[in-house]
């Protein structure tokens, strides 16, 4: 048992040893790297000062947020017409909805590039959040017809007795029933949105830059410590959100058991 | 009906995404990376009030292959070489400057004004000139490195660092062969990616970003890259130390320029004017040491860089640099050849 | 059939979608993989086969070769390294199962370039790694641990692992641990369990994960470019210089399209071992 415990943690620690490095680095007082040399928060203080990083993070967060709701919205929208109606071309939909998925990532961006040079249009924050839409959307989807699929069929004709029309059963009844689904499609359209490179890469224009775009470029020409600060600002608020709901699901694991 | 409704709905979405940058107050810039300092474009946004969006390129080719595929008016100034500056010319990219709107034009060294690629500055007025330099860290290296075919020495295996530029590098192998660096034929083509598959098994990276980095964090001891890139490395490590090769090097004078349909002319204008000034200039050469051709900021520069013999080269010296030409559709011939090589 | 107009708006979104961002890019790039382009980026109006004999150049077909060898390599480290951990894991109590799965998918809400620049510090020649191996004398020069070969797949199986950990984590705690233990009491020693019991019912897991790896690891250029140096090509480096640097988009685009047939190909292997399509959504 002892070297069983012993594998997981080497893989966790594979997992966490770059980032350990760089918490560990944005205490440095040296900028190079390589030797620890002393302890500061200065990089911290530098990060609020570094206006090209601070942009980045807000394009980033516009191009996310954005583009999360509108994909939560359509793909929720669009899971439930899928299921409900048949209309013409619905296979084909179906069947194009994996391409984002299943494609290499670089294959969408260099397309979805051409389309626009080819219809010129202008490179910005508006192609790139129609572009975290294109590859977003089937997450979504899918994540929602997972429990779509799972939701007895008679809440809705309920719902339609007692004389309620479409638009009011969708939104009071089916809506709140596949909650989980919808809330676990867009964390998943969130954070895909928030790591993006390579679609990112092709699809953004001037005054655009992401975060990640923005990192690319600083580790190509020269990486500031302030980088490590906002790793380990990033991190924090990542452990933050993930520990306060597994906390939360543990204890209802732990009631379950109980009982 | 149903596809007329589809079609404006996707004519709307398109447009919509068009957001219209031209009523904003800003500036769209395209410039190689490393080459203004961030706190150059901060005081001039606090000076003016416009916004600057700055992208970076690696090479003239990316700069070429975003220019001619972005939509027209996309970018309001671009830094071109010399021989990018011909070739965007006749491909009618760039817009015709007006050198009315700019107050500090006289600050330009006229050595680096009419310059074959560009007769009467129609079109381009320098920025910088930079040039191709061996630097090496003689710590490790105590061989006298004086030509490019030194560096095929298999002693130096995985120990060298290249800027990722084909025209500079296959111009290498072309010079290092007895060649002329811009030549086309095909066979001495052959050749020079024959010479360059050898020293490829030296090569540790191919960089044009930070090459300086490889050789600052000892990660190679030798390095052909940019003079400025040398001239950093050298202030960080006194043991390296940089070297023009016998046979002659890449001179690349790089160069304001508009591209067509720019929408935000006007602060394309200030900000080449900006640029002009005496003192911004001697900001960007003392964080970025090329070759300066601002006659005013030469006033400015202290020691540290009219020491450097990486940064500051003489005029003497500088005319033994040799431009890279235009040639043309040939360009097809050293992408094959680029191909191959990486 | 009568359609209200609930029906309509409902629907027009997807329809839109499926159009504008995924069927017109598409067929887009593969009208372009026979066009013709010239010396300087623009694209010719000619129909011509030539950018498909151009990639059975030697050339290319090395770059393809070398791809598909160094996603294989990745992939194969992933299922090395996850397998065992899925079925360590899935013996654990729920409550630190959850954590487990927890703590591996944290790492990846964090930017992954910013992972890869730790990756840097750890294993340049003057890094973490080299540095601690000549501390306790192990090596007394430092290893080319980046810049290379070894670098990228390092990058790859990094930045992948997840993505093989977490289906194959949910076969596994699928299999019905009671057969496991009727199996132990028949008998069977740990090998034949696992290759009768264990093996098969987690193969669709496997299969799921290592497409999720595979394909993403043909196209990842950035971790290219990172950790190799500049000076190896994979097909994602391939494509990304056509369409930016070398200006030869309907080349690009061939390259493209024979990516996606080759996706595509994998796909319905997949499916024909009956793995489900949704579980390609990962997580």
């Amino acid at each position: 048992m002892k070297w069983k415990n012993f594998y997981i943690g080497l893989v966790l620690l594979f997992l966490y040893l770059p980032i350990l490095v760089l918490i560990i680095f944005s205490f440095n007082t040296s900028s190079l790297n390589i030797l620890f040399e002393g302890f500061t928060f200065k990089w911290y203080g530098e990060l609020l000062n570094n206006v090209s990083l601070l942009e980045a993070l807000k394009n980033t967060l516009i191009v996310s947020i954005t583009s999360t709701l509108i994909s939560t919205i359509i793909g929720t929208i669009s899971a439930f017409a899928l299921k409900k109606y048949d209309f013409k071309g619905k296979k084909i939909i179906n069947q194009l909805l994996y391409i984002p998925i299943v494609i290499p990532e670089i294959v969408l961006g260099i397309a979805l590039l051409s389309i626009y040079t080819f219809l010129h249009v202008e490179l910005g924050l508006g192609t790139l959040i129609l572009s975290h839409i294109a590859f977003s959307l089937p997450f979504v989807i899918i994540s929602v017809r997972a429990v779509l699929d799972n939701m007895p069929s008679n809440i809705e004709d309920a719902a339609k007795d007692l004389g309620a029309s479409n638009i009011k059963t969708f939104w009071n009844v089916i809506v709140p029933t596949i909650m989980p689904g919808i809330t676990s499609g867009a964390f998943l359209a969130f954070t895909l949105s928030l790591d993006d490179v390579v679609i990112s890469y092709f699809t953004a224009g001037p005054g655009s830059n992401t975060l990640p775009l923005q990192i690319y470029s600083m580790i190509k020409t020269g990486v500031t410590p302030d980088v490590n600060a906002l790793a380990t600002l990033i991190l924090l608020a990542v452990f933050l959100v993930l520990g306060i709901s597994t906390i939360l699901q543990i204890r209802n694991i732990k009631r379950q058991v109980k009982v | 009906m149903k596809k007329i409704v589809l079609l404006t709905l996707i004519s709307i979405l398109l447009t919509a995404c068009n957001f219209d940058n031209s009523k904003d107050n800003v500036v769209n810039i395209l410039n190689w990376s490393s080459y203004i300092p961030d706190v150059v474009i901060r005081d001039f946004e606090k000076e003016t009030n416009i916004k600057v969006n700055y992208g970076t390129y690696s090479s003239n080719e990316e700069l070429l292959a975003k220019i001619s595929s972005a939509k027209e008016g996309t970018y309001d100034l671009i830094f071109p070489s010399d021989y990018m500056i011909e070739l965007m010319k006749n491909r009618d990219l760039i817009t015709t400057i007006d050198k009315s709107k700019l107050t500090n034009l006289n600050n330009i060294n006229p050595n680096y004004l009419n310059l074959s690629y560009d007769y009467g500055n129609n079109y381009s007025l320098p920025f910088l000139a930079a040039t191709v330099v061996i630097a090496v860290n003689t710590e490790n290296i105590k061989d006298n490195i004086t030509s490019y075919n030194d560096l095929l020495n298999p002693k130096y295996q995985n120990n060298i660092v290249l800027i990722d530029d084909q025209r500079i590098i296959i111009g290498m192998a072309l010079l290092a062969l007895g060649y002329d660096m811009n030549e086309t034929d095909e066979t001495k083509l052959k050749q020079a990616k024959e010479w360059l598959l050898k020293l490829k098994n030296n090569v540790k990276a191919f960089d044009s970003d930070s090459p300086k980095t490889f050789l600052i964090s000892k990660e190679v001891d030798i390095g052909v890259l940019w003079n400025a890139e040398a001239a950093i490395a050298m202030e960080e490590n006194s043991n390296i130390k940089t070297i023009y090769p016998n046979e002659g090097f890449a001179l690349s004078i790089d160069n304001f320029a508009i591209p067509k349909g720019s929408k935000n002319q006007d602060n394309a204008y200030k900000f080449i004017d900006y640029i002009l000034r005496p003192e911004v200039m001697q900001k960007i050469i003392e964080s970025y040491p090329y070759k300066n051709v601002n006659k005013e900021t030469d006033k400015l520069l202290d020691s540290n860089y009219l020491n450097n013999n990486a940064a500051n080269i003489s005029d003497k010296m500088i005319k033994n640099g040799i431009l890279v030409k235009n040639i043309g559709s040939f360009v097809k011939d050293y992408d094959k050849v680029w191909a191959q090589i990486k | 059939m009568y359609k209200s107009l609930f029906q309509k708006i409902i629907t027009i979104p997807i329809i839109i979608y499926a159009l504008v961002l995924i069927a017109m890019p598409i067929l887009y790039v593969l009208a372009l993989s026979f066009l013709k382009s010239d010396a300087y980026g623009g694209i010719i109006n000619e129909i011509t086969l030539q950018n498909y004999i151009d990639i059975f150049d030697v050339v290319y077909l090395s770059v393809f070769l070398k791809s598909f060898i160094i996603a294989g390599i990745a992939t194969f480290l992933c299922i090395i390294i996850a397998y065992p951990f899925a079925i360590f894991v899935s013996q654990k109590k729920p409550h630190i199962q959850k954590i487990m799965m927890v703590l591996v998918i944290a790492p990846f809400l964090t930017n992954s370039l910013i992972r890869m620049y730790g990756w840097i510090i750890l294993l340049r020649k003057e890094g973490i790694i080299n540095t601690f191996l000549q501390n306790i004398h192990l090596t007394d020069h430092p290893l080319q641990l980046m810049y290379n070969d070894l670098g990228i797949i390092i990058g790859l199986v990094y930045t992948l692992l997840p993505f093989m950990i977490l289906p194959v984590y949910s076969a596994v705690s699928k299999v019905d641990k009671s057969i496991l233990e009727a199996a132990k009491d028949l008998g069977a020693n740990k090998i034949k369990t696992f290759t009768n019991i264990m093996l098969p019912q987690t193969a669709s897991g496997l299969f799921n994960g290592s497409l999720m790896v595979f394909i993403p690891a043909i196209g990842y250029f950035f971790i290219v470019d990172i950790l190799g140096g500049g000076k190896l090509m994979l097909l994602g480096n391939l494509i990304k210089n056509q369409f930016l640097t070398a200006r030869n988009w309907p080349f690009g685009a061939a390259i493209s399209i024979v990516l996606i047939i080759i996706t595509f190909l994998l796909v319905k292997l997949y499916k024909k071992k009956g793995g489900n399509m949704d579980e390609l959504g990962g997580f």
